[in-house]
């Protein structure tokens, strides 16, 4: 059997910033990890534990200090478009419409006018946002329909990888959980493999095959957990995953972080 | 909302002038000093219609719009330059002060020297007088970008061209518009203290005509008016620019 593309593997990668004394701030302490294709894995952690750098590591959008970053033995050293990221925040062009906004990876490739509004139609569809609202600016569209048109555009050139940097986060529970149903639906149509950053335990339960949990600043890997959900998972899983063995396990580890 | 903004223009214009008519008839002023409302009104139509406006309304006008085009343009490159480079704010931002410090009206003189009383002259002052609030403008503009936006720029792989064109540029109109706002009506000042310093055509051509060897004080005043006039049609072109690529964001 052929692996499915979208493999990601970190190795070794440590991070440090720049501090306004000239001292260096460690972020990130020889992480390793290794994704299958295809593969869904939540990354969680205390505040500070380095969490979105290391999706910016495996983005392209950060070097590391040292280690390596491959995606189907390719090394990752600049953005590369097998790799969609949506952020925290929408971070929509304010003065595009929602399907302009959807379209601009297609604009920067160079996708002719024809070719771009045949994608728009299918990402539309695929992230399930309201047609009528295509022509909208982001400040005339909801919290929900801006994360939708994020979505769509980080899946617009068809990614390998989606990385999700708490992309519901600022959305009310009930949307978030909708959401999280949404995105293992997407998963299964587009097949990407996805690296989700959240601090909700039972958002990683449900949505992940794996919960990696990373230690406080500077983060490490301090468990790698198999998720014993049995797919596919609906909303009435949600509550198995809040009392589950992983939940209990992801917690203890959480603690364990607060508490050192 | 509309409607209800003409209407409150149409106040502050009919109390304007109910005040500086109140003004001839308590002071008594003779209309050598202070012409009634009624009598500029009437010498400016005359003026209109026996052609001694339009020539000199041309010329301003062909001074203000090379100006503000030179003014404006250099003024978004060195902007953005000073934005995006700390060598490059450090080398030239004394020398922006001190050209912005120095009064347009001891340089025009200066000017006309060099340039002679031709287009040129006027040109130049009318850029040197935009420049400075469109560059500063500019340069906040960029500045003010949003990191996530240049982020999201990077992450799509945008080359530097499409940065600017596709995010710096739009990110920043606001910004650029509003120092167009100011640029635009210093422009008119520059073309005006340009045709003071020397020149054989032109509305402060026509001021100095009419206060000097016409002694005509109500065209005098027309000419003001018209001036004025200039001011606020090119500073409304600017807002309605400003609305139709910034528009409701």
């Amino acid at each position: 059997m052929t692996a499915r593309p979208g493999a990601i593997r970190v190795e070794g990668v440590t991070l440090s910033f720049p501090r306004r004394d000239g001292g260096r701030l460690p972020v990130l302490d020889g992480v390793d990890l290794a994704i299958d294709g295809g593969g869904i894995v939540a990354l969680i952690g205390p505040n500070g534990s380095g969490k979105s750098s290391l999706l910016r590591v495996i983005a392209g959008l950060v070097a590391p200090d040292r280690g390596t970053v491959t995606v189907d033995g390719d090394e990752i050293t600049t953005p590369d478009p097998r790799i969609g990221l949506v952020f925290q925040e929408a971070r929509l062009l304010p003065w595009r419409s929602a399907a302009e906004n959807i379209t601009y990876p297609l604009e920067l490739a160079g996708w002719p006018t024809m070719r771009r509004a045949e994608r728009l139609d299918a990402l539309t569809e695929l992230v399930g946002l309201d047609p009528s609202v295509r022509a909208n600016r982001p400040t005339e569209l909801s919290g929900g329909q801006r994360q939708r048109v994020a979505l769509a555009r980080a899946l617009a050139l068809q990614p390998g990888v989606l990385l999700l940097d708490e992309p519901f986060s600022a959305l009310d529970a009930l949307s978030r959980e909708r959401f999280d149903l949404e995105l293992l639906g997407l998963w299964e149509r587009a097949g990407s493999t996805i690296v989700l950053v959240t601090h909700n335990i039972a958002e990683a339960i449900l949505v992940a095959d794996r919960v990696v949990v990373l230690s406080r600043r500077p983060g490490r890997v301090v468990a790698d957990l198999t998720v014993d959900l049995a797919r596919p998972r609906s909303i009435a899983d949600l509550d198995a995953a809040v009392v589950s063995r992983t939940a209990r396990d992801v917690r203890r580890h959480l603690g364990e972080e607060a508490a050192a | 909302m509309r409607r209800s903004a003409a209407l409150s223009i149409l106040v502050a214009l009919a109390a304007f002038i109910a005040i500086w008519q109140l003004v001839v008839v308590v002071s008594g002023f003779p209309p050598f000093i202070l012409p009634a409302p009624g009598a500029v009104l009437v010498r400016w139509a005359t003026a209109w219609s026996a052609g001694t406006l339009t020539p000199h309304l041309l010329a301003t006008l062909q001074e203000v719009a090379l100006g503000f085009v030179v003014g404006a343009g250099a003024a978004l490159l060195v902007g953005y330059a000073l934005a995006r480079s700390a060598l490059i704010e450090r080398l030239l931002s004394p020398y922006l002060v001190a050209a912005q410090a120095t009064p347009i009206l001891a340089l025009a003189p200066l000017i006309a020297l060099w340039f002679g009383p031709g287009l040129a002259g006027k040109v130049l002052i009318c850029a040197l007088i935009v420049f400075f609030p469109v560059a500063v403008a500019t340069m906040v503009g960029i500045r003010s970008v949003d990191a996530g936006l240049l982020e999201l720029g990077r992450s799509l792989r945008a080359t530097r061209r499409q940065v600017l064109t596709t995010l710096e540029v739009p990110a920043a109109l606001p910004s650029i518009l509003g120092g167009m706002r100011v640029g635009v009506t210093l422009a008119v000042v520059g073309a005006i203290v340009g045709e003071w310093a020397g020149a054989e055509r032109g509305l402060g051509v026509l001021i100095n005509l009419a206060r000097g060897s016409l002694f005509d004080i109500p065209l005098m005043f027309a000419t003001l008016l018209t001036i004025a006039l200039v001011g606020i049609v090119l500073y409304l072109v600017v807002v309605l620019v400003e609305r139709r690529l910034v528009g409701a964001r």
